[in-house]
C-alpha cells in the first residue's frame, strides 16, 4: 500500500517537471466568449512554431477578461469593447485590437426573411424604446417603400442581450450616437437599463438570441456576425442599415472594409475608439475592434517577450491576420496602418 | 475499585464529545453569520448609496461607464445615471418560486402517495429510481431543455390557447409573445423540486404511516378518508419539512431560471407569459459588467441584491421551523 503510494507519488513529481521542462512559459487568455474561437484557432497554429511558450485560452466574458488582465491572473484580457477612461485613469492597460468584427440586425418576419429591410438608428431606438411598437408603422414603412404594403399588424417583439455583452455596447452605440435622445437616455455600455418595453425579452449570449429571434415571430435582434452561420440556418432575415452619409448598407466585406477604412485616420495612438457609424458612403454602420487587454508592465522579462511575441504574431499580415484564420468566424483584419499602431504599443510591454 | 477508572474514562470521553458536537454546532452557526457579515461589509456602500430606495425602486442602471463625472449619496460615488431599485427582481423571485409550490405541493404530495400505496411493487424499485434521477439531474439540463423544447412550445401552443380560451382569466390573457417568462420559469423550477419532494415525502409517509393507514383502514374508512384524516395529518411536519428545502431550491435556483425567464429588467410581468427576472439570475447576467465599473458600485449593489436573496431565505427558514415547532408540540396536529 504504501509503496503503491511512494511510486504514485514519484510518477507525479516527474510528470511535474517534465510539464514545466516541456513548457517555459505559461500564458493565460481569458474574456470575450466572441473573440474566444479565433484564439483557439490562433493558440493552435501558433504553439505549431513556438514550443517553449504554453498558451491557454478561456471563453469567460469581456468583463472577466479585462479585470483578469489587471489583476495580473491573466496575461492576455480578451474584449469586444474598450476600457472606458474612468477604468483607464486607476490602472492603465493597452486596448490592442486584434481583428474587426460587425454586427448584424436580425428579424423574424414569416414572409419577409428573404428580403432585407431598411432600419436606421432612430427607427431601432423606437422600437427598443417602445415608441414604435408595430412592423407596419408608419416609420418603418417610410423607410421600406418595396414591402410597405406586406408589413404586418403584428407587435414588433425587440430581444436584447441580459449578459454583458460587446454587442449590446456596439449596438446601443449605433443608437447613441444616431439618437440624441437614446444617448442621454439609455445611452450606451456592455449593459445598459433597457426601457421597460412590455413586449421585449431578454436572451443569454448569442445562441440564446438566435434561438430566441428563431422561435418567436416578429421579433428583431442584434447579432455579431460570427454567428451569420447560426442566423443563416435558423432562416432569420438581416437588415440594411442606415449609415451617416444616409445610405441604406448591407454588412457586406467591402462595406466593413469601408467602414474601418473610413475610421483609420481617427483611431488615437492608445487605439481606444468606436468604429461605430463611421462616415463613408458604404461604410457599415455597426462595426468594431476587438481588442486583447494587456498590463504593459508584466514584471517578468520572459513572461514580456513570450507575450510580444504572440501578440505581433497575431496582428501580422502573415500571421494571425491571414484570411483563412479570420474567415472561420467573419472577422475581418485590420488595415495596414492600425497594425502598425498596434505594434508600437505591443513593443512597450515590459 | 474497578468500576472507578472506568467512569472517569467516560466521563472523559462524555466530555469530548460534548465539545466536540458544541463546538460543530458553533461552527456551523458561525458560518451563516460570516457569510452574511462578509456580504453586508461588502455590500455597506451600496447600502448607504442606495438607501431604502434600494427595496421600492424598480429600475435598475449600472450607470454611464464611458461618461465622466459621477453622482454620488450619503458620501458614495456611482457612475452618472447610476440607480439601483431591487423591486422587480424580488418580486420576480417571490412569484417564481411561490407559484411553484402552488403547483409542486400537491403534485408531489399525490405522486408520493401514489408511490406508496398505489404503484405495484414489482414497479416500485423503477418508479423510486427514476424519482432520484430526475432530482440529481443538474439544473443546466432542465434549463437546456427549458430554452429548446418548452419556451417554443409555450410561445406557439400553450400561449395562443390560453388567449383564445382563457383570456378571461386575470393575469393569463394577453399573449404569450416568446414564451421566455414566468410560466416557464416556474415550468422548469416545478419540474426541478418536485422530485426532491416527492423523494423526502415518500420516505415519511412509508416510517411514519403505514400503522396509522392499516388501522384507518381497519376501521372502516376509505382510502381517501385513511390518507386525508390518518396519514397526511402525521406527516405533516415531513411535508413541511419538503416544502422548505424545495422552497430554498427554487428561491436560488440560477442556471436554468436564467436561461428561460427572459431576463426582466425594468418592468414587471403583466401576464403569464411576460418576462420575469429573479435575485440569483440577475446576480449573474449583470455580474460581467459590473466587473467593468470603475465606482465598484455595481458590483456592491450585485452584493446587496445578494445581501437580500440571503435574508429572504433565511426568513422562509426561521417562519417554517416556527411553524413545525408547533405542529410537534401539538403531537403533529396543528
Amino acid at each position: 500500500m504504501r509503496k503503491t503510494l511512494a511510486l504514485t507519488l514519484a510518477a507525479l513529481c516527474a510528470l511535474g517537471t517534465a510539464g514545466q521542462a516541456l513548457a517555459a512559459t505559461r500564458l493565460l487568455e481569458t474574456g470575450s466568449s466572441l473573440l474566444y474561437p479565433l484564439l483557439n484557432i490562433w493558440v493552435a497554429a501558433y504553439q505549431k512554431n513556438d514550443h517553449a511558450v504554453q498558451i491557454t485560452t478561456q471563453s469567460t466574458g469581456s468583463g472577466t477578461g479585462i479585470s483578469q488582465a489587471i489583476s495580473g491572473v491573466a496575461q492576455i484580457g480578451a474584449s469586444d469593447a474598450y476600457m472606458p477612461d474612468g477604468a483607464m485613469k486607476s490602472t492603465p492597460m493597452l486596448n490592442i485590437p486584434l481583428a474587426i468584427s460587425a454586427q448584424q440586425i436580425n428579424y423574424n418576419i414569416p414572409g419577409l426573411n428573404n428580403v432585407h429591410l431598411n432600419f436606421s438608428g432612430p427607427v431601432l431606438a423606437g422600437i427598443y424604446s417602445g415608441k414604435i411598437r408595430y412592423w407596419n408603422d408608419s416609420a418603418i414603412k417610410a423607410m421600406n417603400h418595396d414591402v410597405a404594403g406586406k408589413l404586418p399588424h403584428q407587435p414588433i417583439v425587440p430581444i436584447h442581450r441580459t449578459d454583458g455583452s460587446g454587442d449590446t455596447f456596439i449596438f446601443s452605440q449605433y443608437l447613441s450616437k444616431s439618437t440624441p435622445s437614446w444617448a442621454n437616455g439609455p445611452g450606451f455600455g456592455t449593459t445598459i437599463s433597457w426601457p421597460g418595453v412590455s413586449n421585449a425579452v431578454g436572451a443569454n449570449g448569442n445562441p440564446g438570441m438566435v434561438q430566441t429571434c428563431k422561435h418567436t415571430r416578429y421579433s428583431i435582434a442584434y447579432i455579431g456576425v460570427s454567428f451569420l452561420n447560426e442566423t443563416n440556418k435558423a432562416g432569420l432575415g438581416y437588415a440594411a442599415l442606415k449609415n451617416r452619409d444616409g445610405h441604406y448598407v448591407l454588412p457586406t466585406a467591402a462595406n466593413i472594409h469601408a467602414a474601418a477604412a473610413s475610421m483609420v485616420g481617427h483611431t488615437p495612438k492608445d487605439d481606444r475608439i468606436s468604429l461605430v457609424f463611421a462616415p463613408g458612403a458604404n461604410s457599415y454602420p455597426i462595426i468594431n475592434y476587438e481588442y486583447a487587454i494587456v498590463n504593459p508592465k508584466q514584471g517578468n522579462a520572459t513572461v514580456a517577450n513570450s507575450l510580444k511575441a504572440f501578440l505581433n504574431w497575431a496582428i501580422s499580415a502573415n500571421g494571425g491576420q491571414q484570411a483563412h484564420f479570420l474567415d472561420a468566424v467573419h472577422f475581418l483584419p485590420l488595415p495596414g496602418p492600425v497594425i502598425a499602431k498596434s505594434k508600437a504599443q505591443i513593443e512597450s510591454i515590459r | 475499585m474497578i468500576a472507578k477508572p472506568w467512569r472517569i474514562q467516560r466521563v472523559g470521553a462524555q466530555a469530548v464529545l460534548r465539545t466536540v458536537t458544541i463546538t460543530m454546532a458553533a461552527v456551523s452557526f458561525a458560518v451563516i453569520f460570516l457569510m452574511l457579515a462578509f456580504l453586508v461589509i461588502y455590500a455597506y456602500p451600496a447600502i448607504r448609496f442606495n438607501g431604502l430606495g434600494f427595496l421600492t425602486g424598480t429600475i435598475w442602471n449600472i450607470g454611464n461607464q464611458y461618461g465622466s463625472g459621477s453622482v454620488s449619496h450619503n458620501g458614495y460615488a456611482a457612475m452618472p445615471g447610476a440607480q439601483f431599485g431591487a423591486l422587480v427582481f424580488i418580486y420576480g423571485t417571490l412569484m417564481t418560486s411561490g407559484l411553484t409550490m402552488v403547483f409542486a405541493v400537491p403534485f408531489a404530495i399525490l405522486v408520493a402517495l401514489a408511490l406508496v400505496y398505489r404503484v405495484h411493487p414489482a414497479l416500485k424499485p423503477l418508479a423510486n429510481a427514476l424519482v432520484e434521477l430526475m432530482s440529481g439531474i443538474p439544473s443546466v439540463v432542465y434549463g437546456l431543455w427549458g430554452m429548446i423544447v418548452l419556451v417554443p412550445w409555450i410561445s406557439n401552443s400553450v400561449g395562443p390557447f390560453a388567449e383564445a380560451h382563457l383570456g378571461f382569466i386575470p393575469f393569463v390573457g394577453g399573449g404569450a409573445g416568446s414564451g421566455d417568462g414566468l410560466l416557464a420559469a416556474t415550468f422548469i423550477l416545478v419540474l426541478m423540486v418536485t422530485p426532491i419532494m416527492v423523494a423526502t415525502i415518500r420516505d415519511v409517509i412509508q416510517s411514519q404511516s403505514e400503522t396509522i393507514f392499516e388501522a384507518s383502514m381497519a376501521l372502516g374508512s376509505t382510502t381517501w378518508q385513511a390518507v386525508t384524516r390518518g396519514v397526511l395529518p402525521s406527516v405533516r411536519a415531513g411535508i413541511l419539512g419538503s416544502l422548505l428545502i424545495a422552497f430554498g431550491r427554487a428561491l436560488g435556483e440560477t442556471m436554468a431560471v436564467l436561461m428561460v425567464c427572459g431576463g426582466a429588467i425594468n418592468i414587471f410581468p403583466h401576464n403569464l407569459f411576460q418576462p420575469v427576472n429573479t435575485i440569483a439570475a440577475v446576480i449573474v447576467s449583470q455580474l460581467e459588467s459590473a466587473l467593468t465599473d470603475s465606482s465598484g458600485m455595481a458590483q456592491r449593489s450585485l452584493a446587496e441584491l445578494a445581501v437580500v436573496l440571503f435574508v429572504i431565505t433565511l426568513s422562509v427558514n426561521v417562519v417554517a421551523r416556527t411553524v413545525l415547532r408547533g405542529t410537534d408540540r401539538d403531537g403533529n396536529r396543528a
